[in-house]
């Protein structure tokens, strides 16, 4: 069954007609062209096709798009605004918080959500609400610096 | 995953009219966490999808002197760990929720689909049973109210009609000098599924007895299981270690959990025996103390 769908993607007001068993990562990267959140697990465990669904993270490999009609979605791609890049970039990149890069976006949006919720959290804080996204390159220390970093601003 | 139709009903009546016209072929469908994944894997294949995410009355979180917490079947386990309401009220569900899978797992899944779901290895049933929660439930021909413990039947399988979807949980309100304690134990990672979830609660009577006692096992089991004998051991007795000790020891053999890669039956088993001592310890330290 299709289905049309409305939603804001980075602030752009988007329409599409999609397919009901789509995913929302699916759309975004296949139709939208926004490969910046990945594929990773399947089943909402490693946090690398984090989206924000109204402000609040989501593992997209298991939001269907049609369920997405009407929200307001932030990728990555959203994150820098007029050519700056968002504060938490500067810092990942300041600290070195990544090395091969895959789950960068995630841990971003996550962050995102985090301080948007919490703007000073706690190290303890920051652990835990990180904790359902995996680094395989084990940058976590760094990880947790550069939020600090943006937090303590 | 296979296509199907999808529907977005706005009130509840409409959702369970569409179930009921389903036929065991239509599925409700809410924060999806759960659902998607059982998809994905092609172990359920509905030929309609019932989103109830649009219908209002099934969100927020209401407080009633008499009737206790009411918990919308929408609430997001996320709002639960949260609210403003839960943490000035019922302290304990906060603390449980900070736990549970991640944040985005918390961000998406709902209450009502968590129970709905009987899921097993989850954290929540434990809890609201100790609690003595009731669910309202709706149908196309009308309303009932029951036991959550009443609920479970089988590895995901509940007492649900085809044309039924939770709306609500409540959380009647304990008696003074109540104590409430949950201890998950996860075998591995912090975000894993628990491999054991124990949910102790204590109401005192006169001269610091136990006068209720719930000791409700979790993930040890097709459903979550009150422990009775074990509750038994303590019920009109001040607790004292040797008493914990021994009902942690009855609970242990209460339960009938399944050698997994998150534990052997065995130590499954003594991970009970441990879990219920200390959780009675601690709610008996909270009542007594409130």
């Amino acid at each position: 069954m299709k289905k049309g769908i409305r939603f804001r993607v980075n602030g752009v007001d988007t329409a599409l007609e999609v397919e009901s068993h789509l995913t929302l990562l699916q759309v975004v990267r296949e139709r939208l062209s926004l490969t910046g959140a990945k594929f990773g697990c399947g089943i909402q465990v490693c946090g690398t096709c984090t989206l924000l669904l109204n402000g609040k993270p989501v593992s997209a490999c298991s939001v269907l798009a049609v369920d997405a009609d009407g929200s307001d979605v932030l990728t990555v791609e959203g994150l820098a605004k007029d050519g700056q890049l968002h504060p938490l970039q500067e810092a990942f990149m300041e600290v070195g918080a990544l090395q091969c890069g895959y789950c960068t976006p995630g841990f971003l949006l996550t962050a995102k959500a985090l301080l948007d919720e919490n703007p000073h959290p706690s190290e303890e804080e920051i652990r835990s609400y990180l904790a359902g996204n995996f680094c395989r390159c084990g940058c976590y220390q760094e990880i947790v610096r550069a939020i600090q970093k943006v937090a303590g601003e | 995953m296979k296509t199907f139709d999808y529907l977005e009903p706005t009130t509840v009546g409409e959702a369970c009219a569409l179930l009921k016209q389903g036929r065991g072929e239509a599925r409700v469908f809410a924060g999806g966490a759960l659902m998607t994944i059982l998809m994905k894997e092609g172990l359920l294949q509905p030929k309609t999808l019932i989103n109830i995410k649009r219908i209002s009355a099934l969100k927020g979180i209401d407080f009633h002197p008499a009737q206790g917490l009411a918990i919308g079947a929408l609430v997001t386990h996320h709002e639960l760990e949260t609210s403003k309401t839960v943490k000035e009220k019922l302290p304990i569900l906060c603390a449980v929720e900070k736990e549970v899978a991640n944040i985005r797992v918390r961000s998406m899944a709902t209450i009502g689909g968590n129970l709905a779901s009987g899921e097993p290895l989850t954290d929540l049933p434990q809890v609201f049973i100790a609690l003595d929660a009731r669910i309202r439930i709706a149908s196309s021909s009308g309303e009932r109210v029951m036991a959550l413990e009443d609920l479970y039947i089988d590895y995901y399988q509940t007492s649900l009609a085809e044309d039924e979807i939770i709306t609500q949980v409540i959380v009647p309100p304990a008696p003074e000098r109540s104590g409430i304690e949950y201890i998950r134990f996860s075998s591995s990672s912090v975000v894993d599924k628990p491999c054991v979830g124990v949910a102790a609660r204590i109401s005192l009577g006169v001269e610091k007895a136990c006068q209720t006692v719930r000791i409700v096992l979790g993930c040890v089991g097709p459903t979550p299981v009150r422990a009775k004998k074990a509750e038994a051991v303590v019920v009109g007795k001040p607790l004292d270690a040797r008493l914990a000790e021994e009902a942690g020891s009855v609970a242990s053999g209460e339960c009938s959990p399944v050698s997994d890669l998150r534990g052997s039956e065995q130590y499954k088993r003594a991970i009970v025996g441990v879990l219920v001592r200390r959780a009675l310890a601690r709610a008996y330290e909270d009542a007594s103390q409130s």
